[in-house]
């Protein structure tokens, strides 16, 4: 036992030492083969997360699709309503106004955003050469406690006010575990342009053989955020198209 | 790959996870201890620089005295701070014209008041501010401009003012060819004389133009002026440089400001300080600096030009021009005549003219920043800029408490450490005039207030029950030298006497009488150096005699709390004094203080709350030009003193805090920031949670809530609230999986949620949680694997679900005393009652971690309000009643839930065999029927709402009785009496249609072999 003590040890040791001089394509293949590996996550070509939000004492369920082809869903349930945010069918992003209760499409120009996004699958840095996305590893700094790899993705420019804007994503990769423990997010239009989104993983689990964070926790830089826990996760779910399909106006 | 996964984690937790406190950084030991700024804004504080974009006029950054840089997007309605982690005295801004990503600070405020910070040298951003690099320059001490070549981003030309409080040779102007990597001083006089402005012809790159100043500051004295003071010009890219005089005043000059007219690049401006006063002011030359014709010598031009030397010209209008100043003129004749800018704070320091819509400008003040959409005409404020310039805070035992504190050229203020709906503006209550600086409650009697003016030319004695205000500062009388008082002088209360006040001027004065009559009890305790006293010479070609000079005074006094004949005094010319007889003998102890430079700044002295004999001392050499850290500790009277300063501290020191209970737990307050030791000084982590690295000129200490008090000099009042779990931390508790910390009992706040008036341009200051805290350290942040939290009660019972923090170090998480909110009937639309969660009542909860395989769990006290209205029998009605009521709400939602599921298999029976169709649909209508009397079953969420049903009712009347915390009144009792006998009839006539149709149909499922519908249980259905 103390043989293979000092052996894992000895792995261990060496696999850090070799992360000191690392580039951003290893630290991501890294993380992609410490959450399954490229063989695994190739084959998956849709998701469904189960999971809920807890706010100030309410549970809120919902149920999340994300398909390959760019096809996703958001399905809330509260208080026996179900209602759906955030879909895509492959041509309309609508969600439910829960005013009044009905479908309706979002803006012309979120929509537009949306569609330059498709293909990040599962995440944007998994296949960021082929989205024509850069990625460049900027230094490493301590967050959640941890010291991590710091990642700069920018991606194809998005539309705000009408205007082409960089779009840039800051990847935190934990250095001992190579999985993304925090994502930031300059946030460029509306109230809150100027502050940060953030986004802090963790609870990663396996489900067929993948990573998977399953707390997702989201908020303004400095205030408090809204956490999502997974309960499960389905790789290559029956879905039935219907559930993406705009209902109309 | 499962496999490796295994081998991959086994072996990480194989790797030694042991640290101990010295080695932990702050990221990894503060985890979720954030801090936690209150502002002000409704006075903001000084702008030194302002840079709008070019292209994109919706873009503007400003550079601050001492708040760092903050940039807008939305043409200067709203601004963000983009510099946090880096020196927060801002000289200049610069955004690189061809390429708008990139922008320049250079640090060190060029507006050479006595009360500047410093600089640290000059800062890159490659993306539009979101992040920074230093590149270079680090003991320049102050960047006046930065020149980028519009042609060649790599290029770029900086003007270095340099130090102010001594000599150095980081001055002139250098240059880099590579973006920044490497720097060349292309341009130097001397040791004595920087560059205070330099400007590039945007037209012809190789054009600059550099105005160099010879200047310098004492703690004692200012110096404008000498014979290296000259404007020259460059045609070669700063290869040569030639003085373009022709026009100038002869004799010594001093400050010269200048600038290019942007549609006319031969003209130029120029204000300049001279000897010969009637030839100060304003010149303009038409040929490109070839000559220069004097056009005014007015007030407004040649004021104290250290402070006010920016011209700022129209971007097409050539005629029209702007000059900073007390209140800013502007002219519309090419500078012979001016007039004033609209009214707004003075003291004017930078313009920005938008170059698409020129009328709208943008100006610097001391007092924030304004915006004009008709070039000057009225003013607007900016008011989300909490840069305000605290010079010293204090804090009273009120709850919420209040603090108290001077800013620079903005009064003196008492403001709420939370309000209702967040610290607005509007709970400011101001308290002085001028400058402002110690500001303190009366012990006992916090109605009364102490505050003072610049140089104690007045001490207010305020009562706010009367609203009236009496002058009460110490005169000179027979015997006494006159009073020397300084810019900043100490006022203090005794924690011994609550009647008592100290004030010092080179003596210690002291009244027990509120301030009426006074007492001098210590002879001259400075070094009453005569060739520090000149302060009527001060100011160099422009005289600047405002008392900011004054010298040779006492800064600091503290009565020990544990002795009232122990009073410590330290003085700005280097002296500490000690009386353990309440001032009858004094002693000079400044030789004890080893290793500290003779006449250095006694900033601040902390008499320890746990012994007569300890004190720290902090000291401030920046006066000297020494940016060293002095901070030093006694514990036997002042006959020894140790420095406890480490290499981990950057930045001289002004404050000290030492914490109440853990002797061990010090704070230290530097030019860059917050510095905490838990060792007693042996190590030193900076603070840097939503804490920028800002002066801080003060530190107190709020004893009923453990909040460090932080008076900022750039970034207002900032908390860090609550730093008990800091005194908890031990090298053993690092090695427990999860260490919960002690936490004292948790009080419900009862208080309406009422409140807010701000709109959304407006700072609003955040509040305090009033959730309970609990508070755990991990000894490594938790990422793979379950982890849930939760409370239960002492029973067992399941009350609430929890989001775990997972950092490593101190994580809190809140819980507002609330349980599940109840699981209601499913309707149309949603029931707003149904959104509220009961709270739970006092009395011992326990809260549990799930972490793998592992439970931790620690007990907490919750309380009642201990001012509160309400008895215990009134509590325990509501309580009843909102049980009853959530019960209610939840048998309604199981009774709908089974309609609901039996309308549905009825339907689908009824497809599968028509057969069963006439059953099907008598039961289904009855079942209809009955849901619609129970819930609404059309309209929406807003104004195509339909009248209410029973769900709507009993969820509102459950949420009235739940959302308050007395007995609910007789008027709701009959009201829910009325809803509990609707749904008693509700329950008969479900149970009849369950023994009626329903049987008939389960009994034809039956016969025809059919599912029968599987229904949840009630706890099933219920459960949480």
């Amino acid at each position: 036992m103390k043989n293979l003590a000092i052996s894992l040890l000895f792995i261990a040791s060496s696999f850090i030492l070799k992360a000191q001089d690392i580039t951003a394509d290893e630290i991501v293949k890294n993380y992609i083969e410490n959450t399954g590996g490229k063989k695994a996550w190739s084959k998956v070509n849709g998701l469904k997360m189960t999971a809920a939000i807890n706010v100030q004492g309410m549970e809120i369920p919902l149920v999340i699709y994300m398909l390959k082809d760019g096809r996703t869903a958001t399905i809330v349930t509260y208080q026996g309503i179900t209602f759906s945010q955030d879909v895509y069918d492959g041509e309309v992003l609508w969600g439910m106004n829960p005013m009044a209760m009905k479908a309706e499409k979002a803006e012309s120009e979120k929509l537009e955003n949306y569609k330059r996004g498709i293909g990040e699958f599962p995440n944007d840095i998994f296949n960021y050469k082929n989205l024509g996305y850069t990625l460049e590893f900027v230094g490493e700094e301590t967050k959640e406690g941890v010291e991590c790899y710091k990642l700069k993705l920018t991606k194809k420019d998005q539309l705000v006010d009408g205007k082409e804007t960089e779009n840039v994503i800051y990847y935190f990769i934990d250095k001992e575990n190579f999985v993304p423990i925090v994502v930031e997010q300059p946030i460029v239009s509306g109230e809150l342009a100027g502050q940060t989104s953030v986004t802090v993983m963790s609870d990663y689990q396996e489900a067929d053989g993948l990573y998977f964070a399953f707390s997702i926790n989201q908020m303004v830089e400095g205030m408090g955020g809204s956490e999502i826990v997974i309960s499960s996760v389905e790789i290559n779910p029956d879905v039935d198209d219907s559930i993406f399909a705009f209902p109309g106006e | 790959m499962k496999v490796l996964n295994a081998i991959f984690f086994v072996a990480l937790s194989f790797v030694s996870f042991s640290q101990n406190i010295e080695k932990l950084n702050g990221d990894a030991l503060f985890g979720d201890i954030q801090a936690r700024h209150i502002g002000p804004a409704l006075m903001s504080g000084r702008v030194s620089d302002i840079e709008g974009s070019l292209a994109d006029s919706k873009t503007i950054y400003i550079g601050t005295a001492g708040g760092g840089v903050w940039k807008s997007t939305d043409g200067g309605v709203k601004f963000n701070s983009i510099f946090d982690k880096y020196c927060q005295s801002i000289g200049c801004v610069a955004i690189d014209p061809s390429n708008e990503k990139i922008v320049w600070v250079g640090t060190g405020e060029v507006w050479t008041r006595n009360s500047t910070s410093v600089g640290d040298g000059i800062y890159k951003s490659t993306d539009g501010g979101r992040s920074f690099k230093k590149m270079g320059l680090p003991n320049s001490d102050r960047i006046s401009s930065i020149q980028i070549n519009p042609n060649n981003s790599d290029e770029v030309f900086v003007g270095v003012q340099g130090a102010l409080w001594g000599a150095n040779e980081e001055r002139g102007v250098y240059k880099t060819i590579d973006g920044g990597l490497t720097w060349e001083k292309i341009f130097y006089i001397d040791e004595n004389t920087g560059c205070s402005e330099l400007v590039m012809d945007k037209e012809n790159p190789s054009i600059l133009y550099a105005s160099f100043w010879e200047h310098r500051r004492t703690a004692w004295s200012f110096s404008s002026g000498g014979e290296n003071c000259a404007l020259y010009k460059s045609v070669d890219g700063g290869k040569s440089w030639n003085k373009i005089h022709n026009g100038f005043p002869q004799g010594t000059l001093g400050r010269i400001a200048v600038t290019i007219a942007p549609s006319n690049h031969s003209i130029l401006y120029s204000v300049v300080e001279s000897e010969d006063k009637a030839k100060s002011g304003m010149y303009r030359s038409d040929d490109a600096g070839k000559s220069w014709q004097h056009l005014n010598a007015d007030f407004g031009l040649v004021v104290r030009p250290f402070y006010f030397s920016r011209i700022v010209v129209h971007p097409t209008n050539p005629d029209i021009v702007v000059k900073a100043g007390l209140f800013g003129s502007i002219s519309r004749d090419g500078g012979k005549t001016f007039k004033g800018l609209g009214q707004m704070h003075p003291d004017i320091h930078d313009i920005w003219f938008d170059v698409n819509q020129p009328d709208k400008i943008f100006v610097a003040t001391d007092g924030g920043l304004y915006r004009s959409l008709n070039m000057g005409g009225t003013m607007q404020m900016i008011e989300n800029l909490p840069i305000s310039q605290f010079y010293h805070i204090s804090v009273d035992n009120q709850k919420p408490y209040n603090i108290y504190g001077g800013l620079q050229d903005n009064g003196s203020w008492i403001g709420p450490s939370s309000s209702p709906g967040g610290i607005e503006a509007r709970d400011w209550q101001t308290i002085g005039y001028g400058d402002g600086f110690r500001v303190y409650p009366h012990p006992t009697e916090p109605q009364i207030t102490y505050s003072e003016m610049q140089g104690a030319n007045a001490i207010w004695r305020y009562d706010s029950r009367i609203m009236q205000q009496k002058v009460v500062k110490p005169l000179q009388v027979e015997g006494d030298d006159k009073l020397r008082f300084n810019w900043n002088a100490p006022i203090t209360t005794s924690l011994n006497a609550p009647d008592r006040l100290y004030v010092g001027s080179q003596y210690v004065h002291v009244s027990n009488d509120r301030g009426d009559n006074w007492k001098r009890i210590s002879p001259d305790l400075t070094t009453n150096n005569p060739d520090k006293l000149n302060q009527e010479e001060s100011g160099g070609l422009s005289k600047d005699n405002s008392g900011a000079e004054n010298h040779c005074t006492i800064f600091t006094i503290a009565e020990s709390g544990l002795d009232e004949n122990v009073i410590w005094a330290g003085t700005d010319d280097g002296n500490v004094q000690i009386t353990q007889d309440g001032g009858k003998n004094w002693t000079n102890v400044t030789e004890n203080i080893k290793g500290l430079p003779a006449n250095t700044w006694c900033y601040h002295i902390e008499a320890s709350s746990f012994d007569k004999g300890i004190a720290y001392a902090v000291f401030d050499g920046h006066t000297s030009n020494d940016k060293n850290t002095y901070c030093y500790k006694t514990t036997d009277f002042s006959q020894t003193w140790t420095s406890i300063v480490t290499d981990e501290i950057y930045g001289f020191a002004r404050s000290f805090q030492e914490d109440f209970e853990n002797p061990n737990l010090l704070f230290l307050g530097t030019e860059f920031g917050l510095y905490v030791t838990l060792n007693g000084g042996k190590n030193w982590v900076k603070f840097e949670n939503n804490m920028p690295s800002v002066a801080i000129h003060y530190l107190d200490m709020q004893k009923e809530t453990n909040d460090l008090v932080m008076g900022t000099h750039g970034r207002g009042v900032i908390i860090m609230d609550d730093v008990s779990p800091l005194r908890q931390i031990s090298e053993e508790i690092m090695t427990e999986k999860v260490h919960f910390m002690k936490v004292k009992s948790f009080e419900m706040s009862e208080q309406s949620s009422f409140g807010g008036t701000s709109t959304p341009t407006q700072f609003v200051g955040a509040n305090p949680s009033t959730a309970a805290k609990i508070v755990y350290l991990l000894p490594k942040r938790h990422t793979f694997g379950k982890m849930k939290m939760w409370v239960e009660a002492t029973n067992g019972e399941f009350v609430a679900k929890l989001t775990p923090g997972k950092k490593k170090g101190i994580n809190i998480v809140h819980w507002n005393f609330r349980s599940s909110v109840p699981k209601v009937a499913t309707g149309k639309t949603f029931t707003a009652g149904g959104f509220t969660a009961p709270r739970v009542a006092a009395g011992e909860y326990t809260v549990k971690i799930l972490k793998g395989k592992d439970t931790f769990e620690t007990q907490i006290q919750v309380e009642y309000p201990k001012n509160s209205v309400f008895s215990l029998e009134e509590r325990e009605l509501q309580f009843k009643t909102s049980k009853k009521m959530y019960n209610m709400v939840e048998e309604l939602a199981y009774m709908v839930y089974q309609i609901d599921l039996f309308i549905s298999h009825a339907q689908k029976s009824a497809e599968e065999n028509p057969k069963l169709k006439k059953g099907t649909d008598k039961l289904i209508a009855e079942l209809t029927a009955l849901k619609e009397d129970l819930v609404v079953t059309r309209g929406d969420n807003y104004v195509g709402a339909v009248e209410p049903e029973l769900r709507e009712k009993m969820a509102e009347a459950y949420a009235a009785v739940t959302g308050y915390f007395g007995a609910p009144s007789q008027t709701q009792l009959d009201n829910i009496e009325l809803i509990e006998n609707e749904m008693i009839e509700s329950r008969k006539t479900f149970t009849s249609v369950m023994n009626g149709s329903m049987r008939k149909y389960i009994q034809a499922l039956k016969k025809n072999e059919m599912a029968l519908p599987v229904v949840k249980s009630y706890e099933e259905y219920v459960k949480k």
